[in-house]
């Protein structure tokens, strides 16, 4: 009888043992959504981590406040600094805004630029931080749909992996997914494309490769997002470009960037909704569908 | 109401890791320190070791697979981990006194496997590619004094709070 237990016992385990290696298995595929437990379950978390989140933001955000009364004088004589150029470049805006503005009618051109921004709080970090992930309190029933980009006021910070009706998760720039691709362009005389690829862990900084090697690029000109991924809005600002070098089959240039939004603490963050066409293009499948009209394009398909 | 209080705690701990997460990582003369929240498992590990295996174990599971749902999307690895680590606390403070310095140390070593087995499934997942010398100077050493300082200082309220409730029930049985 005890030999019988024992059998039954082993069999128990094995069968937890298969099941288990299923589970992972599945929920380690390419999942674009998830399924219906599963964003039960997250939502009513994510409820109950948004309340949690509102003290303990409180609470940074005072430690905050503390840190940059402590740095005021400091910045006090910086800014001074900066506001004798700041009249002219404000006159110089307003009259690039409404040259722009003329232009744009003109043309009836849609601007890569314009985008809905959602404010969102985050809620959480995942807490073993192997994948950088961050998770806010909004979800599809606001508007959020995947493949946003999400920026603070300082720069681009990542974007929508997944959705639920109440949250959304975030996956940030600096991961080591080699899927994630961001179109970016160098401010320098002449604008250089390249893609955001990747992200140095040593050096804590973005690499941005495939950039046209005949054109110059040099440390400390600004990176921003081009609009050209077909996701983002254009001239979401991501970095400024600390060294320049050739990439690794000396055909293109490489350079790395660091990222002027800072990621250690986030709190509240802005999700753009491209008002423009967005095309399922960059990421995943590539099916290029135009996922802004969605109508459109199955009528097109149906032809 | 002590009855109600120990998994009120352990919703409270498992909300406030995140919380805790965002301050990390933290960068010190140019290096990069990860400091990984355990606050929930070492919790479970002290209800394993004063209160009830069994009761541990089935905390585990039941935040395990929340935490798996909510932050990692591998459904299966901490829902296995978590209830694994409580049973391995459970067993091993059989053989052992239950002096509080002993189960903090106890506590803190298998939190340093947890890291370090989690660190094996996400480099052969490739999820990262950091060697191990790396892995253990920049995320388990800073997470385990971290945690150490946690345990310090919440250690005997775990105790104080658990006892409580053993008592508790003795009472109810008599």
């Amino acid at each position: 009888m005890p030999q019988f237990f024992f059998n039954k016992k082993v069999i128990l385990l094995l069968v937890g043992m298969v099941f288990l290696v299923a589970l992972i298995s599945f929920s380690l595929r390419d999942r674009t959504n998830a399924t219906l437990p599963e964003q039960i379950i997250k939502d009513t978390v994510g409820v109950a981590q948004s309340i949690v989140a509102k003290p303990a933001n409180y609470i940074t955000g005072i430690f905050n406040n503390i840190d940059s009364l402590l740095n005021t004088y400091e910045e006090n004589k910086r800014l001074k600094a900066r506001l004798e150029d700041f009249a002219a470049v404000q006159a110089e805006a307003l009259v690039l805004k409404s040259e722009n503005e003329k232009l744009m009618e003109l043309s009836k051109a849609e601007s890569l630029k314009a985008f809905n921004p959602i404010q969102a709080t985050v809620i959480a970090r995942n807490p073993d931080q192997w994948e950088e992930k961050i998770i806010l309190d909004k979800g599809s029933s606001h508007g959020v749909e995947k493949n946003m980009a999400v920026m603070t006021a300082k720069g681009l910070v990542g974007k929508i992996t997944l959705v639920t009706p109440f949250t959304s998760e975030v996956e940030l720039l600096y991961t080591n997914n080699p899927n994630y691709r961001v179109s970016a362009m160098v401010l320098g005389e002449k604008e250089a494309y390249g893609l955001i690829e990747g992200f140095d862990k040593e050096r804590n900084e973005l690499i941005m490769k495939r950039i046209d090697s005949s054109l110059t690029v040099k440390e400390g000109e600004k990176v921003v997002s081009s609009g050209l991924g077909g996701i983002f809005p254009k001239g979401v600002p991501i970095g400024e470009i600390t060294e320049v070098s050739t990439d690794d089959f000396g055909l293109t240039k490489m350079a790395y960037v660091k990222p002027s939004a800072d990621f250690s603490i986030l709190e509240n963050v802005v999700i753009a909704k491209r008002t423009l066409t967005v095309i399922d293009g960059s990421d995943g499948d590539a099916t290029n569908v135009d996922l802004s009209n969605p109508q459109k394009a199955t009528v097109e398909g149906e032809k | 109401m002590v009855r109600f209080l120990i998994p009120s705690v352990a919703v409270l701990l498992f909300l406030l890791e995140p919380e805790f997460a965002m301050l990390s990582p933290i960068e010190v003369s140019g290096h990069i320190y990860y400091l990984v929240p355990r606050f929930l498992i070492l919790y479970l590990i002290f209800i394993s070791i004063y209160y009830s295996r069994q009761r541990a174990v089935m905390y585990g599971l039941f935040f395990g697979v929340l935490y798996d749902v909510f932050y990692i999307d591998i459904i299966g690895l901490y829902s296995v981990l978590y209830p694994l680590i409580c049973f391995l606390a459970g067993s091993i403070v059989k053989i052992i006194h239950q002096h509080l310095v002993v189960t903090t140390t106890i506590s803190v070593v298998l939190v340093a496997i947890l890291e370090f087995v989690l660190y094996q499934f996400f480099y052969l997942i490739a999820f990262t590619t950091i060697p191990l010398t790396e892995f253990l100077q920049s995320r388990l050493l800073p997470t385990i004094i971290a945690n150490t300082l946690f345990l310090m200082i919440l250690g005997w309220a775990f105790k104080y709070l658990i006892n409580a409730r053993v008592l508790q029930r003795a009472r109810e049985v008599s």
